[in-house]
């Protein structure tokens, strides 16, 4: 249960390698041990430059797609997980986790402690996930309130003394980095032997908890008699308790209001110490009915010092927040276009923003425009050829609103115009893009009551909420559209 | 060389992390690990700096110092360092240590008898026991840090040398029990707890009350070398708490007595109560260990790990559920009831989707289930497939859409597959949008997408992955493969450009699909102009596709195209198709495209392999012409279709050199006819046709050998014994060299040398005719009076074997005998070809042998005869 080796690899399409090594790190000792378990399928752990190379190729993110390799495009090169093996000195290197997220690669590849021809499956190698583990810690401590290349730059030469403290032989020892810069820092504090690893110091100040309910929602509607519309609302709880004591009890509890939609699918923080069936057996997998659990849904737990996130949950609300059709017809070098949107009435109509964005792939330039909008202002991207229908803060009183006009495009460009594999011909989507604040969809809140703690001093309590939009697609119903199966059980 | 500045180190550094190989040849490389060492004791540079220098210690101790020599030196210096260190707080004393645990380590270097070992291992445990080790090692501060780091040694030093903490695990639980840091604690003690069980169960010894909480082990000595000495033997697998891969390991199973039970129990109850204070990564590997520690203990029932199980499946951790399906493995129903089971399954159905969750998580947890360690599966373990428990229902979220990336639409069609395969084994059940449906929808969505002009290549090669995949999982089901074939046909229409895809899919997938798809694409090519762009393209796929089927089509569009191509690229990827079309026995409609071409083209190379391939055709008869034409044996590999092509006539017109696959030997002497005739058996390895063997005599004492002809033989069909005649010049014995000619049933004609066959001087012997009845002895007589005085006489003892004489001679000269009175006399008369004789008395025999006088009338024999007279009674 450990890692021969971890790479960051920063994507750099158009340079000569396509891509730079910008920290990397080796574990001899587990090297060591991979010799002697892999026997004769030991394949040692290569220089950067040559990993670089067959890791880039690997993912395709090489700038040579022209032409049919076989090692790569055979059809039976199939890879189902993101776990990979190159071909690196006449030997396979295996297993080498890796994924892309932001332009930046995250790699390593866990020791196997038996042979590997052949492969034997992932499941049974621990390393694995804790490979996994590793690299989400670091994704997420790089992507951690950075905003611009000097900061990335400063958190990636934290890495080294980073990783010296949290995974200082291979094995990982605790996969949230910010703590173990913490615990440089805190070095000086005294431990008592409760101490939980996971929490490196104590809070000293005014006791306070926040709690912050965000719930995203997506949906794809299609406007069809034989395709259904879907739509799924996923919520994170986030907290922060500042509490003194090593190990403060905390109680939150999330309530619905009568009519508000239960919550399923919960994943809770490892610091959650007791769970209650009812919350564990939720699950947007079955049918639902009226019997379903409906709260109050409490979670005991000793808070970390961070701030973290005490659970996400899915649910599934009788009704999307916005109803609404898009209609494309193509005619000639111009389509026309009629978009309707209804907000329903339960929803909260205070939007912090509201757009719709309408993008048209694999066209020219837009060169003109005829439109009409009942509400809001439309904007034009000429050159990304796209739409944004400005809403605003409020829907008009009726709670409907219309757009209908007339694109007009010039001759399509390569280089310019982003070509699309799905929005082919009329298949074509609006995408809306809206916030409501101090509001969720299910209901679910947290409010001052529902808070317990058992530490010193009454904490002041804080609560947020807020409804945003995430993948909220409305296809063209004139043309055929990408479904999923659930769109198909009527 | 002085001492270098930081910004020297820092330039040297990156030198050698850009490229650690290419430095070290260079001519820094020898000092830079020495000059590390003696750098780090500097105080011109930085403590920042001296921290970077022991990174590179960490990561690289075998390119600094790479024998055992040298990594024991500089684990001492590093120790040395730590020792020297003033008493004020110092970021170096971590990475010292964590320094010389490697260099030990990598180097080889830990053992009993390396004294850097007998200084750190004290060290070690003294930290991690929270002793006061003096001023030395730092300010108050430091200690906890260090007795963390000093844990992490040691659990590092366990990992390398299994059973070293053997001794240890009284003095671990002790200090877990106090005041210790508790994760590295749990960790250290967990694995060393496991280590030693896993080596005393190999080795059937008890535990020894090694459990047993006490303050230091008696004996003094903590170190248990020897126990390290039998894990070391092989490491450990940590893995085979995986059911599968445990009976390669031999699994044993250790018994312990009813108070190590309990003493264990209490031990690894001590270790998952306090597991909640270990971040989520420690307590799953806390959860393998443990898991791993007890699976090999007769009568440890597993419930222990109960309370943990319920908080652990309400996570989203991704190690925390692994390690959950690690103990499912380990234990099965033991730990996890039928419900306890359907439990977990749908939270791995839940984690494989979440929304909030990372695509890499979602890949990772759809694998465990369609690897789930069920507690009564039902197919083979090896290979995946859907649990029991998982039916449609649950899937219904896991299926894969357009939309997916490629890598979960390949994982999510694979699942869809597994539903199919089991919708298929039901009845059809009439609904609209069955899996089988969908995935028919699904395929032809890929298609589309595939066949968009100007696409990139990705999304063609996830089209051929997930026909690929299908093929493999549905092979059985026409109702998935026809509607597949046409499509991928439609696809070809679209994007000829794709060739290379198609001819790739066509050489993996077996003849379910091969075979109609290979007509469909035939049918496609040959109906259309040919002498479009797409042309190179149709040439591709013919070469592939191109069979003895549809001939006058397949002819008709070649004849077509001729005479659009018009570069040499075309010419040849034409001419491909013509070999293809030889191979399979294209006759007549070939001979005269093949000619036709000879004439038209302009390219000399294309008009030359045109009338090549007529005059093979023309020439070699059929199997033949397909070895011509087939793979070359020697250079499989090559890229250039010319060279292979020239490689594969040159194999096939020529003779090859071969190890022989024949065996020839000397059968029973056969004393008859008019001269000696060798009896002679062939054995064969591998079937071999008109074979030819040449004989050749070595010192030409006989006339030359004619060859002997076999027109075929197989392995294990016995033949009946060559007769080669001998026509000696001398009566003298010698070897015939063999060489054989045969064909392979490859077609290829081959040449092997045999081993030389000895013809022995007995092989010769002859019988007088028929002597006149009634007056043997005076025939005998007669010939023995005549071999003087030209020939030569001699007297010898012949040594008798334990079988006497009577044996002796009914063995070997039966036939040559003349005058018989068993057992007191034999009279032999021996004829040798081509004009001499052997005469032999033997009379008298005593116990153990027998006076022999003989007479030749060729005194060259005489040795001969005598030599193989003394050889007899060996010659049993």
């Amino acid at each position: 249960m450990a890692q021969r080796a971890v790479w960051l690899i920063s994507r750099e399409p158009g340079t000569p390698f396509c891509g730079t090594v910008r920290f990397s790190r080796r574990y001899p000792t587990v090297e060591k041990r991979a010799k002697v378990f892999n026997g004769a399928s030991y394949v040692p752990i290569p220089e950067d430059g040559p990993f670089l190379k067959a890791l880039l190729f690997e993912l395709r993110l090489l700038d040579d797609e022209e032409d049919f390799i076989e090692s790569r495009d055979s059809c039976s090169h199939i890879n189902k997980t993101s776990v990979y093996g190159l071909l690196i000195g006449g030997g396979e290197l295996w297993p080498v986790v890796a994924f892309l997220k932001n332009n930046m690669i995250y790699a390593c590849v866990p020791l196997v402690e038996q042979t590997l021809s052949p492969h034997p499956p992932l499941i049974s190698i621990s390393g694995i996930s804790q490979g996994f583990e590793l690299l989400f810690g670091v994704q997420d401590f790089l992507s951690l309130s950075q905003k611009n290349d000097t900061e990335l730059n400063t958190k990636l030469n934290q890495l080294p003394d980073l990783l010296l403290q949290a995974c200082p032989f291979g094995t990982l020892l605790d996969a949230n980095l910010q703590n173990s810069l913490d615990s440089i820092n805190f070095a000086s504090v005294t431990h008592s032997q409760k101490q939980p690893a996971w929490k490196v110091g104590t809070y000293k100040g005014k006791p306070q908890v926040s709690i912050s309910i965000t719930e995203k929602v997506k949906s794809m509607q299609y406007d069809k008699q034989d395709i259904a519309d879907t739509w799924q609302v996923v919520g994170t709880v986030t907290c922060k308790c500042d509490l003194e004591g090593i190990m403060p009890n905390v109680t939150i509890s999330l309530s619905l209001p009568t009519n508000g939609s239960p919550l399923q699918d919960i994943l809770v923080h490892p610091c959650v110490t007791s769970l209650d069936s009812a919350i564990l057996t939720s699950s947007s997998i079955d049918a639902m009915d009226d019997s379903a659990f409906s709260g109050p849904y409490k979670f005991p737990l000793t808070p970390p010092l961070e701030s973290f996130n005490l659970c996400y949950y899915t649910s599934q609300v009788p009704v999307p927040p916005i109803l609404g059709f898009y209609q494309m017809k193509e005619e000639e070098i111009q389509v026309k276009i009629t978009v309707n949107l209804k907000l329903h009435e339960s929803v909260k109509n205070n939007f912090e923003f509201c757009e719709a964005h309408i993008p048209f792939y694999n066209r020219g330039p837009i060169t003109h425009v005829d439109y009409k909008v009942s509400f809001g202002q439309l904007e034009v991207f000429r050159e990304k050829s796209s739409l944004v229908w400005i809403i605003g803060q409020k829907f008009p009183k009726s709670m409907e609103i219309n757009l209908s006009g007339t694109v007009t495009f010039g001759a399509k460009s390569h280089e310019k115009q982003s070509f699309d594999e799905i929005c082919i011909g009329g298949t074509a989507y609006l995408k809306l893009h809206f916030r409501i604040l101090d509001y969720t969809l299910t209901g679910c809140y947290a409010d001052q009551h529902s808070v317990q703690v058992f530490a010193s001093g009454k904490p002041k309590i804080s609560t947020h909420r807020k409804l945003i939009s995430s993948d909220y697609y409305i296809w063209n119903s004139k043309a055929p559209a990408p479904v999923t199966y659930g769109s198909l059980l009527l | 060389m002085g001492p270098l500045s930081r910004e020297t180190w820092a330039q040297r550094l990156g030198a050698f992390r850009a490229s650690p190989s290419a430095f070290m040849a260079g001519p820094e490389g020898e000092d830079l690990g020495r000059d590390l060492l003696s750098e780090l004791r500097s105080e011109k540079l930085s403590e920042q700096t001296k921290v970077s220098l022991l990174a590179l210690s960490l990561e690289y101790p075998a390119q600094l110092w790479p024998d055992a020599t040298a990594a024991e030196a500089a684990a001492t210096s590093l120790l040395d360092t730590l020792v020297l260190l003033p008493p004020r707080p110092s970021a170096l004393r971590r990475p010292l240590l964590l320094a010389a645990t490697t260099a030990l380590v990598a180097g080889d270097a830990l053992g009993p008898t390396s004294e850097a070992s007998r200084r750190l291992l004290p060290l070690l445990l003294g930290l991690a026991s929270g002793r006061d080790l003096g001023r030395g090692f730092g300010p108050a501060s430091e200690q906890r840090p260090l007795q963390a780091t000093a844990c992490e040694c040691l659990r590092e030093l366990e990992s390398c040398k299994p059973g070293l903490l053997g001794g240890c695990l009284g003095l671990l639980r002790g200090l877990l029990g106090q005041e210790g840091p508790v994760q590295p604690l749990s960790l250290l003690l967990a694995l060393a707890l496991r280590n030693t069980l896993v080596i005393r169960a190999r080795a059937r010894a008890g535990l020894q009350g090694l459990l047993m909480a006490g303050d230091t082990p008696s004996g003094g000595d903590p170190w248990n070398w020897a126990l390290a000495e039998e894990g070391d033997a092989r490491l450990q697998p940590q893995a085979p708490s995986w059911p599968a891969a445990e009976e390669e390991c031999g699994l044993a199973v250790l018994e312990p007595t009813p108070e190590e039970a309990r003493e264990l129990r209490a031990a690894v109850a001590q270790l998952l109560d306090t597991s909640y204070l270990l971040t989520p990564v420690a307590q799953a590997q806390l959860l393998w260990l443990l898991g791993w520690a007890l699976r090999g203990l007769r009568g440890q029932t597993p419930v222990l790990f109960k309370p943990q199980l319920v908080r652990l499946l309400g996570t989203a951790q991704l190690t925390l559920l692994h390690a959950v399906l690690a103990l499912k493995a380990a234990f099965g129903e033991a730990l996890f009831t039928a419900q306890d089971e359907a439990l977990l399954l749908r939270r791995l159905t839940v984690a494989a989707q979440h929304p909030a969750l990372p695509l890499p998580a979602h890949l990772f947890h759809l694998h465990c289930l369609l690897s789930f360690p069920e507690n009564w599966p039902l197919g083979p373990t090896a290979e995946e497939a859907t649990p029991l428990l998982l039916g449609p229902r649950l899937c219904r979220g896991l299926l894969p859409s357009l939309l997916h990336d490629p890598m979960a639409l390949l994982a999510r069609l694979h699942l869809l597959c597994l539903l199919c395969v089991e919708d298929e084994e039901k009845e059809e059940k009439g609904q609209d949008w069955s899996p089988r449906h969908y995935l028919e929808e699904l395929l032809a969505g890929l298609r589309q997408r595939a066949a968009l002009d100007g696409g990139p290549r990705a999304s063609a090669t996830l089209c051929f992955q997930a026909s690929h995949l299908v093929v493999q999982c549905l092979a059985t089901q026409p109702t998935v493969l026809t509607p597949l074939t046409h499509g991928l046909a439609r696809l070809y229409r679209a994007r000829p450009v794709l060739a290379p895809h198609f001819v790739d899919l066509l050489d993996r997938v077996g003849p379910e699909l091969g075979e109609p798809l290979r007509v469909a694409l035939r049918q496609e090519v040959v109906s259309g102009p040919g002498r479009d762009e797409a042309l190179r393209w149709h040439l591709q796929i013919l070469a592939e596709v191109a069979d003895g089927n549809a001939q006058s089509a397949t002819l008709g569009f070649l004849g077509a195209a001729a005479a659009h191509c018009t570069d040499w690229g075309l010419q040849q990827a034409l001419l491909r198709v013509c070999r293809a079309l030889l191979r399979a026995g294209v006759g007549g409609g070939l001979a005269d495209l093949l000619q036709a071409l000879a004439r038209q083209w302009e390219d000399p190379d294309g008009r030359d392999h045109a009338r090549l391939y007529y005059v093979l055709l023309a020439h070699l008869a059929g199997p033949k012409l397909g070895v011509a034409l087939g793979p070359s044996p020697a250079a499989p590999a090559l890229a250039s279709s010319l060279v292979a092509e020239n490689q594969g006539f040159a194999a096939v017109l020529m003779v090859q050199e071969a190890p022989a696959p024949i065996r020839l030997s000397v059968g029973p002497h056969r004393a008859a006819g008019p001269g000696p005739v060798l009896q002679l058996h062939v054995e064969v390895l591998e079937p071999a046709y008109s074979l030819e063997l040449r004989f050749r005599v070595e010192g030409q004492v006989y006339a030359p050998l004619g060859a002997v002809h076999v027109p075929c033989l197989c392995p294990g069909r016995p033949c009946r014994p060559l007769l080669l005649p001998l026509q000696p010049r001398r009566p003298a014995p010698t070897r015939l060299d063999v060489r054989a000619l045969y064909t392979t049933p490859t077609g290829l004609t081959c040449h092997a040398h045999l081993p030389p066959l000895p013809v022995n001087f007995a092989d010769l012997f002859l019988p007088f005719p028929q002597a006149p009845e009634g007056d043997k002895l005076g025939f005998f007589e007669e010939l023995w009076d005549s071999c003087l005085p030209k020939g030569a006489e001699s007297r010898l003892w012949c040594p008798l074997g334990p079988q006497g004489l009577e044996a002796l001679v009914s063995r070997h000269l039966e036939p040559f005998v003349v005058v018989a009175q068993p057992p007191t006399s034999y009279h032999v008369a021996i004829r040798l070809p081509p004009d001499s004789r052997l005469l032999l008395r033997l009379e008298a025999a005593q116990e153990d042998g027998v006076p022999v006088a003989l007479r030749t009338d060729d005194w060259a024999v005489l040795p001969l005869a005598g030599d193989y007279l003394r050889g007899l009674s060996a010659a049993v």
